[in-house]
């Protein structure tokens, strides 16, 4: 029996490549807008405010996932309507959930007693630890982001260029923003068990970009992200299997040399 | 738009009907009881110095501004039930040039499903832009040719108000006189009715035939040669600037 198959006999792995597969489908689309609207620190805040919702749960003693996407989808509606109705920049209002929410993870852990490695492996991402109930959540989720972001790819495109032709055009911008937020929101912190709450930003970012290195057309962009992110979350994992490594830490590192490895392949092409 | 080189018959309805506006800011008013007409088939300039309210204006007429009070029709009717009769083409258009779109997605993005690929090359033909351009990336092209491609765009949806935000911001000189004329031909030859914000008083009175010039209030409005003299440009810019004296 080859390696590749033997690995994949372990049920947490079959999880880890479901999950993984899933997550990378809808973190590279929500990607390609997320960072045509230069919304990367999105992705980063609403990774680390996610933490105040995992100890909410661990200190409750419900699963962390469900209650962590409520958290997170609250953050994101926050930071929405702050966006929309103060003048505050939205990098700034970002920032205050970010540290605050964070800093609230921090003060309710100390109320738990003993070693928590679940809130080790939310820091850092772990394949061992996505269930079967997380597979379930994972996918019915993706199902609906990925359903609405193919219906709406065309409006969210205009927006993300354009916004005020978009509303002239009778787009329903702000609640199309508004569903961006929390799908982008939901995406990032379903991600957080694989690629862990410091590293899951960086899936938002690496395929969009390494993207944008190779392709003419937005269709292109599109679907050369979503194979670079696939590649990427599923060679890391398997490296991840291999070497024993947090699987967070490998997928952003191939994702990495990936974008750098394109940026040279450019580079040299263009002499 | 028709294609017809034949001048359209200008309808009697207004295009814009704007009565008693008033748009503010906080406490401060940016338009002030703002009360005009644009005739259909204009070709509109609204001038006025900076910060006077020129785009706040024009923001109001297309929706994305509330005006505190006061109405505004657009032939004759609500903006929300004529909203597919209005083009804009905004003020600024700031965008990753390295981001990877054809032109002819981009002009695609403006219907809410896919335009014909005759519809894209009409558009490209309507401001003089080669639809061999269509496969080229939006971020290659040079300041005059995006605009155009962003007028192209408000155009894909051919409506019969083609409302433009200083449209010559960032373009040569000759450039700009090539953009009025290739405006002032859609208002000319196909009826569009063209209202543009603009800072140049020069291009403005040699090509458009109405004016609306604005400084919070609604200081004057009708042809170049009635409102671009130097009464009026004093009471609109202040008597000290050095203003331009429209001869006929």
């Amino acid at each position: 029996m080859s390696p590749f198959i033997e690995m994949l006999q372990f049920p947490f792995m079959q999880r880890a490549f479901i999950a993984g597969a899933l997550l990378g489908l809808i973190l590279s689309t929500l990607g390609v807008i997320a960072t045509l609207r230069k919304m990367s620190f999105f992705g980063e805040g609403i990774a680390h405010a996610s933490l105040a919702g995992i100890a909410i749960a661990i200190l409750a003693g419900f699963a962390p996932l469900p209650i962590a996407l409520i958290w997170g989808v609250l953050i994101a509606t926050g930071i929405y309507l702050l966006e929309r109705y103060t003048k505050l920049p939205s990098d700034s209002l970002i920032g205050i959930f970010f540290t605050g929410s964070m800093a609230l993870g921090v003060v309710l852990m100390q109320f738990t007693s003993g070693y928590q490695p679940e809130l080790l492996s939310f820091l850092f991402g772990s394949i061992l630890t996505v269930t079967a109930s997380d597979i379930w959540i994972i996918g019915a989720l993706s199902v609906a982001i990925l359903g609405w972001f193919f219906a709406s790819r065309r409006a969210l495109t205009y927006i993300a260029l354009a916004p005020e032709s978009a509303q002239v055009a009778g787009i329903p911008v702000h609640r199309q923003l508004f569903i961006f937020y929390i799908a982008l929101a939901i995406a990032t912190v379903l991600g957080v068990k694989l690629l862990g709450i410091v590293l899951i930003s960086a899936l938002l970012i690496l395929p969009s970009a390494t993207s944008t290195l190779l392709s003419h057309s937005f269709k292109s962009h599109l679907i050369l992200a979503v194979i670079i992110s696939e590649f990427t979350i599923l060679l890391g994992l398997t490296l991840s299997y291999y070497f024993d490594l947090p699987s967070g830490a490998i997928i952003v590192l191939v994702g990495t040399v990936i974008f750098f490895l394109s940026l040279i392949t450019k580079k040299f092409a263009r002499v | 738009m028709p294609k017809s080189s034949q001048k359209i018959t200008k309808s009697a309805l207004p295009a814009i009907s704007v009565s008693g506006i008033t748009v503010s800011f906080g406490n401060h008013n940016v338009l002030d009881n703002i009360t005009l007409k644009i005739p259909s088939g204009s070709f509109t300039a609204i001038i006025g110095p900076n910060g006077s309210g020129k785009s706040t204006f024009i923001k109001a007429i297309i929706g994305l501004l509330k005006p505190k009070k006061g109405s505004i029709r657009i032939l004759g009717q609500h903006l929300h039930d004529v909203r597919h009769t209005i083009g804009y083409v905004p003020q600024t258009f700031d965008f990753d040039r390295s981001f990877p779109i054809t032109i002819a997605e981009f002009l695609d993005l403006a219907m809410h499903k896919h335009v014909q690929e005759s519809q894209l090359h009409e558009s490209l033909k309507d401001v003089g832009l080669a639809s061999n351009i269509l496969d080229q990336q939006l971020g290659s092209l040079s300041g005059g040719q995006l605009q155009r491609v962003l007028i192209a765009q408000a155009l894909i949806k051919r409506p019969s108000i083609l409302i433009l935000d200083e449209p010559a911001a960032g373009i040569d000189m000759s450039g700009e006189q090539q953009l009025m004329e290739l405006l002032g031909n859609l208002s000319e030859e196909h009826g569009t009715t063209v209202v543009l914000v603009s800072h140049d008083i020069s291009s403005v009175a040699k090509n458009v035939d109405q004016v609306i010039c604005l400084n919070q209030k609604l200081i004057c409005a009708g042809s170049p040669a009635k409102t671009l003299t130097k009464k009026q440009l004093g009471k609109l810019f202040g008597e000290h600037k050095e203003l331009y004296h429209h001869h006929h």
